[in-house]
């Protein structure tokens, strides 16, 4: 049985992949079997964290329209389904693709009456697995620059830490999400049992961790917070904030030299003790 | 013209950076502010912007429902969902709303017409008038709904009809739809970056789009003397796009502590945006 827990918090740069890795690296240490998974999967950085190369990966495809003009009559049926409106038709003319729109969904593919519709396979995500030491293993998701739904490469990446978990009969699955609110974060927290708010003692911190806090508890997540930089700003804002929600502030981590040194060389284990 | 403040990570500066940008600019230029970041929008905090003058509910996307009396169980649109939305319930289907992108193709599969699609309000757009001088355009997206590529679009065109020389645009962290909505379209962007490798990596993701939209850019470094080596390293890679430097300064903390845009403080990092907003200028031929 995996636990399954998530390192998130709405607002950027907060220390979101900082405590998700050093609690992989407590874990680990601990003699606990740990997959760090970073779903931050736009600008993936736990392994940056762990002073790690992304070696080779699995790659994630899907299928995308591509316009058969033989067979297109110019009905403009895929043009009014679609609702990213990436195609584009003018009466009597074969509609145009606008491919940087377009989400990959299918239906325009399905709708279109001559099949003119076909579709390519292609790259829209990459996934790594990398062996950190004995007891920790992280998988990390990389979107391809250009794909704007970025929740399926999630969802992919998601379903491969789910059997990798498995596979190595992991204690613990740690989940590194991106910021926001949005369906990349959403892929990542489902089937999460706990979530871990990381925020900072700003006025910043304290609005979009309430807006991840109403995401969490429409998706029935329990939550607690964890106050990066705790002695930085004024943690009232964040105190008053976690009473309004009635979750508790669980971890404190004061701003360190140490801390930001062992970031910026990708040697986080040498400040576990933080946490 | 429209100038859009990018990063890739989160929290290296930019609605620190946007914010005094667009006082800078508002001295010379009529100017309409935008905040981008709909799932985290903090352009206003920075503003001193706790209240807006007009907030309207927008709706920028449907969501599936089927209706189980109707179901029949065949499983299409179980099969068909890219986003993962339809769950197995026995030998019935239902749409998960969180998941739910509204794309239409459950509906255009089901052989019983079950599957109905509605209208959410899945988002906002207020408007504030600011004590400096220029309006605020700033998107939400809320808690739980999808779109916000869409809700971003849609603040934009608000953002237009509101009479401007520029355009400033606060993106949010990451490279996904609602940054790609961000960056398309505009006429030069301004990126942050600070002297850490996630930073680094993470500006080169922001290029990779930038570079797509042949968007001309310049890039500033945020927290320079953190690690003054890797910054002297980045801002020679860099090259002639590089615009300059900002201190690490606990008194930008102090800022928005009080909802001040830094650029009205007294830390040091006053004059080196200033300095930056110079060359911005240059750079954009404005």
């Amino acid at each position: 049985m995996t636990h399954i827990v998530a390192s998130t918090g709405g607002k950027g740069g907060t220390g979101k992949s900082t405590f998700a890795v050093l609690l992989a690296l407590k874990l680990s240490s601990q003699g606990r079997r740990v997959l760090l998974c970073d779903c931050d999967v736009e600008c993936p950085n736990d392994h940056l964290l762990l002073g790690k190369e992304l070696g080779e990966y699995k790659p994630i495809y899907r299928d995308f329209p591509k316009l058969n003009p033989q067979k297109c009559i110019s009905c403009g049926s895929c043009s009014k389904v679609c609702r990213e409106n990436a195609i584009f038709w003018v009466k009597g003319k074969p509609p145009i693709i606008f491919e940087d729109l377009c989400s990959g969904c299918g239906a325009c593919w399905i709708i279109c009456p001559k099949k003119a519709i076909e579709t390519k396979k292609k790259l829209i995500g990459r996934i790594f697995e990398t062996r950190v030491n004995e007891n920790l293993w992280l998988l990390t998701g990389l979107s391809e620059p250009g794909i704007t739904e970025t929740g399926p490469v999630v969802k992919e990446v998601k379903k491969r830490a789910l059997k990798v978990a498995e596979k190595i009969n992991a204690e613990f699955l740690i989940v590194d999400t991106a910021p926001g609110t949005h369906c990349n974060v959403i892929q990542a927290l489902l089937d999460c049992e706990r979530a871990y708010i990381v925020t900072e003692p700003t006025p910043l911190g304290a609005h979009d961790a309430a807006l991840i806090l109403e995401l969490l508890s429409l998706m029935k997540v329990p939550s607690e917070i964890v106050l990066n930089r705790s002695d930085v700003g004024d943690s009232s804002v964040i105190e008053k904030m976690a009473e309004e929600y009635n979750v508790e502030i669980t971890i404190r981590i004061p701003y360190s030299e140490r801390l930001l040194r062992a970031y910026s060389e990708g040697r986080l284990e040498r400040v576990v003790d933080l946490i | 013209m429209n100038i859009v403040v990018a990063s890739g990570k989160g929290g290296t500066g930019k609605s620190m950076l946007a914010s005094s940008l667009s006082l800078l600019f508002s001295q010379n230029w009529r100017i309409v502010a935008c905040d981008c970041d709909v799932d985290a929008p903090n352009l206003g905090l920075w503003l001193g912007v706790t209240t807006y003058d007009s907030v309207e509910q927008i709706s920028t996307s449907e969501k599936a429902r089927i209706n189980p009396e109707k179901c029949i169980g065949c499983g299409k649109c179980y099969e068909n969902c890219f986003f993962g939305a339809i769950e197995r319930i026995d030998s019935k289907f239902k749409v998960n709303p969180l998941l739910c992108e509204g794309c239409g193709v459950c509906k255009l599969l089901c052989p019983v017409e079950a599957i109905e699609l509605t209208p959410v309000m899945n988002g906002e757009i207020r408007v504030k008038e600011t004590r400096w001088g220029f309006p605020l355009v700033s998107g939400r997206l809320k808690p739980g709904e999808t779109g916000s590529g869409k809700i971003v679009q849609e603040l934009r065109r608000r953002a237009e009809k509101i009479n401007h020389e520029i355009m400033i645009l606060d993106a949010a962290a990451g490279i996904g739809c609602p940054v790609i909505a961000s960056v398309m379209g505009c006429d030069y962007a301004v990126l942050v970056t600070e002297p850490t490798p996630s930073a680094l990596s993470d500006l080169q993701r922001i290029l990779e789009i930038v570079n797509h939209f042949n968007i001309p850019y310049g890039i500033i470094l945020n927290k320079w003397d953190i690690n003054p080596k890797a910054s002297d390293e980045i801002a020679k890679w860099s090259g002639d796009r590089f615009l300059g430097r900002i201190s690490y300064d606990r008194e930008v903390v102090n800022s928005i502590v009080n909802l001040t845009p830094v650029i009205l403080s007294e830390s040091k990092v006053k004059d080196e945006i200033k300095e930056i907003f110079n060359r911005i200028c240059e750079s954009a031929s404005l």
